[in-house]
Protein backbone atom coordinates (compact mmCIF):
# COMPACT_ATOMS: atom_id res chain seq x y z
CA UNK A 1 0.00 0.00 0.00
CA UNK A 2 1.23 3.19 -0.60
CA UNK A 3 -0.04 6.38 0.65
CA UNK A 4 0.60 10.45 -0.14
CA UNK A 5 -0.17 12.89 2.20
CA UNK A 6 -0.46 16.53 1.10
CA UNK A 7 -1.23 19.60 2.79
CA UNK A 8 0.48 23.33 3.65
CA UNK A 9 2.87 24.66 6.50
CA UNK A 10 1.56 23.91 9.65
CA UNK A 11 -1.77 21.54 8.22
CA UNK A 12 -1.05 18.75 10.55
CA UNK A 13 0.28 16.45 7.62
CA UNK A 14 3.08 14.72 9.70
CA UNK A 15 0.71 13.69 12.20
CA UNK A 16 -1.31 12.17 10.08
CA UNK A 17 1.47 10.49 8.16
CA UNK A 18 2.41 8.79 11.14
CA UNK A 19 -0.69 7.64 12.86
CA UNK A 20 -1.25 6.02 9.31
CA UNK A 21 2.71 4.76 8.86
CA UNK A 22 2.11 2.93 12.58
CA UNK A 23 -1.35 1.65 11.59
CA UNK A 24 0.13 -0.39 8.45
CA UNK A 25 3.25 -1.59 10.16
CA UNK A 26 1.31 -3.38 12.65
CA UNK A 27 3.53 -4.77 14.59
CA UNK A 28 6.39 -4.89 11.95
CA UNK A 29 9.42 -2.68 11.36
CA UNK A 30 9.12 1.13 11.04
CA UNK A 31 11.80 3.09 9.48
CA UNK A 32 11.49 7.13 9.34
CA UNK A 33 13.33 8.69 6.49
CA UNK A 34 14.21 11.73 7.18
CA UNK A 35 14.71 13.84 4.39
CA UNK A 36 15.81 18.01 5.85
CA UNK A 37 19.35 19.10 5.84
CA UNK A 38 19.68 21.04 9.13
CA UNK A 39 20.63 24.60 9.22
CA UNK A 40 20.53 26.53 12.39
CA UNK A 41 18.74 26.86 15.19
CA UNK A 42 15.06 26.85 13.85
CA UNK A 43 16.06 23.72 11.86
CA UNK A 44 17.22 21.79 15.21
CA UNK A 45 13.86 22.98 16.60
CA UNK A 46 11.88 21.44 13.66
CA UNK A 47 13.71 18.21 14.17
CA UNK A 48 13.21 18.24 17.90
CA UNK A 49 9.81 18.85 17.71
CA UNK A 50 9.46 16.05 14.92
CA UNK A 51 11.63 13.61 16.81
CA UNK A 52 9.43 14.02 20.16
CA UNK A 53 6.02 13.47 17.97
CA UNK A 54 7.63 10.05 17.13
CA UNK A 55 9.43 9.04 19.93
CA UNK A 56 7.60 6.11 21.68
CA UNK A 57 6.14 4.71 18.31
CA UNK A 58 8.78 2.61 17.44
CA UNK A 59 10.39 4.23 14.23
CA UNK A 60 13.61 3.53 13.54
CA UNK A 61 15.50 6.73 11.48
CA UNK A 62 17.49 6.70 8.54
CA UNK A 63 18.86 10.17 6.88
CA UNK A 64 17.82 10.31 3.25
CA UNK A 65 18.99 14.03 2.87
CA UNK A 66 20.78 13.37 -0.78
CA UNK A 67 18.52 10.15 -2.17
CA UNK A 68 16.96 6.73 -1.10
CA UNK A 69 19.08 4.57 -3.05
CA UNK A 70 21.31 3.55 -0.07
CA UNK A 71 18.44 2.40 2.20
CA UNK A 72 16.27 0.60 -0.14
CA UNK A 73 17.97 -2.83 1.36
CA UNK A 74 17.64 -1.93 4.64
CA UNK A 75 14.26 -0.42 4.27
CA UNK A 76 12.40 -3.89 2.30
CA UNK A 77 10.08 -5.64 3.37
CA UNK A 78 8.76 -3.06 6.12
CA UNK A 79 6.57 -0.26 6.70
CA UNK A 80 8.33 2.94 5.67
CA UNK A 81 7.37 6.96 6.45
CA UNK A 82 9.68 9.27 4.02
CA UNK A 83 9.32 12.85 4.85
CA UNK A 84 9.17 14.44 3.50
CA UNK A 85 9.39 15.03 -1.14
CA UNK A 86 10.07 18.99 -0.77
CA UNK A 87 13.30 18.76 0.98
CA UNK A 88 14.39 15.95 -1.11
CA UNK A 89 13.47 17.83 -4.33
CA UNK A 90 15.20 20.53 -2.86
CA UNK A 91 18.59 18.55 -2.17
CA UNK A 92 18.25 17.33 -5.41
CA UNK A 93 17.72 20.38 -7.48
CA UNK A 94 20.23 22.69 -5.67
CA UNK A 95 23.13 19.86 -4.42
CA UNK A 96 25.72 22.64 -3.37
CA UNK A 97 27.55 25.70 -4.52
CA UNK A 98 29.67 24.13 -6.53
CA UNK A 99 27.39 22.28 -9.23
CA UNK A 100 24.99 23.61 -11.12
CA UNK A 101 21.04 23.43 -10.54
CA UNK A 102 19.58 20.39 -12.52
CA UNK A 103 16.52 20.93 -14.17
CA UNK A 104 13.27 20.28 -13.10
CA UNK A 105 11.98 17.42 -15.56
CA UNK A 106 15.34 15.33 -14.23
CA UNK A 107 15.02 16.21 -10.98
CA UNK A 108 11.41 14.91 -11.13
CA UNK A 109 12.92 11.73 -13.02
CA UNK A 110 15.35 11.03 -10.41
CA UNK A 111 12.83 11.18 -7.29
CA UNK A 112 9.99 9.43 -8.84
CA UNK A 113 11.77 6.58 -9.69
CA UNK A 114 13.64 6.68 -6.47
CA UNK A 115 10.23 6.55 -4.27
CA UNK A 116 8.86 4.11 -7.29
CA UNK A 117 11.85 1.48 -5.99
CA UNK A 118 11.31 2.28 -2.64
CA UNK A 119 7.24 1.36 -2.92
CA UNK A 120 8.18 -1.73 -5.03
CA UNK A 121 10.50 -3.10 -2.36
CA UNK A 122 8.65 -1.69 1.36
CA UNK A 123 5.72 -3.62 2.50
CA UNK A 124 4.20 0.17 2.72
CA UNK A 125 5.02 3.77 2.10
CA UNK A 126 3.69 7.00 3.60
CA UNK A 127 4.99 9.62 1.55
CA UNK A 128 4.56 13.46 2.82
CA UNK A 129 5.04 16.29 0.17
CA UNK A 130 3.88 20.06 0.59
CA UNK A 131 1.36 22.20 -1.31
CA UNK A 132 3.81 24.68 -2.90
CA UNK A 133 1.92 26.05 -5.51
CA UNK A 134 -1.19 28.34 -4.16
CA UNK A 135 0.67 31.33 -3.30
CA UNK A 136 0.34 33.10 -6.67
CA UNK A 137 3.90 34.80 -6.41
CA UNK A 138 6.21 35.22 -9.35
CA UNK A 139 9.88 33.70 -7.84
CA UNK A 140 12.94 33.71 -9.49
CA UNK A 141 14.10 31.17 -12.00
CA UNK A 142 15.40 28.63 -9.84
CA UNK A 143 12.29 28.63 -7.43
CA UNK A 144 10.21 28.22 -10.49
CA UNK A 145 11.78 25.30 -11.93
CA UNK A 146 11.62 23.65 -8.24
CA UNK A 147 7.84 24.15 -8.29
CA UNK A 148 7.58 22.76 -11.83
CA UNK A 149 9.85 19.71 -10.10
CA UNK A 150 7.83 19.10 -7.24
CA UNK A 151 4.61 19.37 -9.26
CA UNK A 152 5.66 16.67 -11.39
CA UNK A 153 6.63 14.23 -8.53
CA UNK A 154 3.62 14.78 -6.80
CA UNK A 155 1.43 14.06 -9.90
CA UNK A 156 3.73 10.69 -10.65
CA UNK A 157 2.85 9.69 -7.33
CA UNK A 158 -0.19 10.22 -6.69
CA UNK A 159 -1.12 8.56 -10.04
CA UNK A 160 0.76 5.37 -8.64
CA UNK A 161 -0.55 5.71 -5.08
CA UNK A 162 -3.43 4.06 -3.79
CA UNK A 163 -4.65 6.70 -1.49
CA UNK A 164 -4.04 10.62 -1.63
CA UNK A 165 -5.24 12.78 1.01
CA UNK A 166 -4.76 16.27 1.33
CA UNK A 167 -4.70 17.14 5.04
CA UNK A 168 -6.14 20.67 6.08
CA UNK A 169 -6.37 21.88 9.35
CA UNK A 170 -5.67 18.37 10.51
CA UNK A 171 -8.45 16.90 9.06
CA UNK A 172 -8.03 14.45 5.73
CA UNK A 173 -9.70 15.24 2.81
CA UNK A 174 -9.38 12.19 0.68
CA UNK A 175 -8.33 13.29 -2.91
CA UNK A 176 -8.27 9.16 -4.05
CA UNK A 177 -9.10 6.53 -2.35
CA UNK A 178 -10.72 6.01 1.37
CA UNK A 179 -9.38 6.22 4.89
CA UNK A 180 -7.82 3.27 6.56
CA UNK B 1 -18.26 27.02 16.88
CA UNK B 2 -17.66 26.82 13.12
CA UNK B 3 -14.92 27.14 11.37
CA UNK B 4 -14.48 28.36 7.90
CA UNK B 5 -11.58 28.24 5.56
CA UNK B 6 -10.52 29.34 2.53
CA UNK B 7 -7.98 30.85 -0.02
CA UNK B 8 -8.36 34.85 -0.05
CA UNK B 9 -11.05 36.08 -2.26
CA UNK B 10 -13.16 33.09 -2.43
CA UNK B 11 -16.21 34.08 -0.89
CA UNK B 12 -16.21 32.65 2.50
CA UNK B 13 -18.18 36.33 4.31
CA UNK B 14 -20.58 36.06 1.73
CA UNK B 15 -21.16 32.41 2.23
CA UNK B 16 -21.84 32.53 6.03
CA UNK B 17 -23.81 35.88 5.41
CA UNK B 18 -26.02 33.81 3.09
CA UNK B 19 -26.10 30.70 4.67
CA UNK B 20 -25.75 31.34 8.59
CA UNK B 21 -27.84 34.86 8.38
CA UNK B 22 -25.02 37.25 9.94
CA UNK B 23 -25.76 40.66 9.40
CA UNK B 24 -22.85 42.61 7.72
CA UNK B 25 -22.29 44.32 10.72
CA UNK B 26 -21.91 41.49 12.75
CA UNK B 27 -18.51 40.63 11.70
CA UNK B 28 -15.47 41.41 13.79
CA UNK B 29 -12.76 42.61 12.15
CA UNK B 30 -9.21 40.45 12.40
CA UNK B 31 -6.95 43.47 10.83
CA UNK B 32 -8.23 45.87 13.38
CA UNK B 33 -10.21 44.68 16.45
CA UNK B 34 -9.35 43.09 19.85
CA UNK B 35 -11.16 39.53 18.97
CA UNK B 36 -9.84 38.21 22.48
CA UNK B 37 -11.75 41.17 24.62
CA UNK B 38 -14.84 40.40 22.62
CA UNK B 39 -18.05 38.10 24.04
CA UNK B 40 -20.86 36.56 22.43
CA UNK B 41 -20.14 37.37 19.08
CA UNK B 42 -21.82 35.38 16.22
CA UNK B 43 -18.67 36.06 13.86
CA UNK B 44 -14.95 36.44 13.81
CA UNK B 45 -13.46 37.30 9.74
CA UNK B 46 -10.04 37.34 8.62
CA UNK B 47 -8.77 35.54 11.66
CA UNK B 48 -5.28 34.80 10.20
CA UNK B 49 -5.07 38.72 10.81
CA UNK B 50 -5.71 38.83 14.08
CA UNK B 51 -3.61 35.67 14.47
CA UNK B 52 -0.67 37.79 12.97
CA UNK B 53 -1.42 40.92 15.09
CA UNK B 54 -0.75 38.98 17.98
CA UNK B 55 1.90 36.77 16.80
CA UNK B 56 3.53 40.56 16.27
CA UNK B 57 3.08 41.85 19.52
CA UNK B 58 4.97 38.50 21.24
CA UNK B 59 1.45 37.09 22.48
CA UNK B 60 0.42 33.38 23.54
CA UNK B 61 -1.51 32.85 20.33
CA UNK B 62 -3.27 29.69 21.03
CA UNK B 63 -4.11 30.81 24.80
CA UNK B 64 -5.40 33.50 23.45
CA UNK B 65 -7.85 31.79 21.21
CA UNK B 66 -8.77 29.16 23.73
CA UNK B 67 -9.85 32.06 25.68
CA UNK B 68 -11.68 33.67 22.89
CA UNK B 69 -13.74 29.97 22.38
CA UNK B 70 -14.99 30.52 26.11
CA UNK B 71 -15.76 33.62 25.64
CA UNK B 72 -17.71 33.19 22.09
CA UNK B 73 -18.81 29.41 22.07
CA UNK B 74 -21.28 29.64 18.85
CA UNK B 75 -19.56 31.95 16.83
CA UNK B 76 -18.17 31.33 13.38
CA UNK B 77 -14.75 31.90 12.61
CA UNK B 78 -13.78 32.51 8.85
CA UNK B 79 -9.50 32.20 8.22
CA UNK B 80 -7.91 32.14 5.15
CA UNK B 81 -5.91 29.33 4.05
CA UNK B 82 -1.81 31.08 3.89
CA UNK B 83 0.46 27.96 4.64
CA UNK B 84 0.00 26.61 0.84
CA UNK B 85 3.10 28.18 -0.87
CA UNK B 86 6.69 28.49 -1.01
CA UNK B 87 8.09 28.67 2.40
CA UNK B 88 9.13 32.67 2.83
CA UNK B 89 12.71 33.23 3.41
CA UNK B 90 12.42 35.29 7.04
CA UNK B 91 12.35 33.53 9.95
CA UNK B 92 9.19 35.31 11.53
CA UNK B 93 7.11 34.72 8.16
CA UNK B 94 7.38 31.07 8.27
CA UNK B 95 6.75 31.15 11.72
CA UNK B 96 3.45 33.40 10.88
CA UNK B 97 2.40 30.92 8.06
CA UNK B 98 3.37 27.87 10.92
CA UNK B 99 1.42 29.40 14.14
CA UNK B 100 -1.96 29.80 11.45
CA UNK B 101 -2.10 26.05 10.51
CA UNK B 102 -1.46 25.24 14.25
CA UNK B 103 -4.67 27.33 15.30
CA UNK B 104 -6.70 25.99 12.43
CA UNK B 105 -5.68 22.86 14.18
CA UNK B 106 -7.04 23.71 17.18
CA UNK B 107 -9.82 25.42 15.97
CA UNK B 108 -11.04 22.50 13.86
CA UNK B 109 -10.56 20.11 16.86
CA UNK B 110 -13.45 22.49 18.81
CA UNK B 111 -15.25 23.29 15.73
CA UNK B 112 -18.75 21.49 15.59
CA UNK B 113 -18.18 21.36 11.65
CA UNK B 114 -15.21 22.66 9.12
CA UNK B 115 -16.06 23.80 5.81
CA UNK B 116 -13.53 24.76 2.84
CA UNK B 117 -15.16 27.46 0.47
CA UNK B 118 -13.72 26.98 -3.10
CA UNK B 119 -14.82 29.44 -5.54
CA UNK B 120 -18.17 30.09 -3.22
CA UNK B 121 -18.88 26.59 -3.07
CA UNK B 122 -19.10 24.79 0.88
CA UNK B 123 -16.84 21.85 0.92
CA UNK B 124 -18.02 20.53 4.15
CA UNK B 125 -15.01 18.29 5.71
CA UNK B 126 -16.16 18.31 9.27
Amino acid sequence: MTVLVYGGSGSGKSAYAEQTACKLAGDGPLYYLATMRVYGAEGREKVKRHRRMRAGKGFRTLECGDGLTPVLRETGGTAVLLECLSNLTANLMFPGDAEEPKTAAAVAAEITEQVLLLAERAAHLVVVTNNVFEDGNVYDSGTMEYIRALSGVNRNLAERADIVVEIVAGIPVFLKGAGL
Amino acid sequence: MRLILGGRAQGKRAYVQNTYKIRAEEFRAGETEAFEELREQRAFDSFHLWVRRKYEEGAEVMELTKRLLAANPDCIILCDEVGCGIVPLEHAEREYRELVGRVQILLAERAVSVERIICGISQKIK
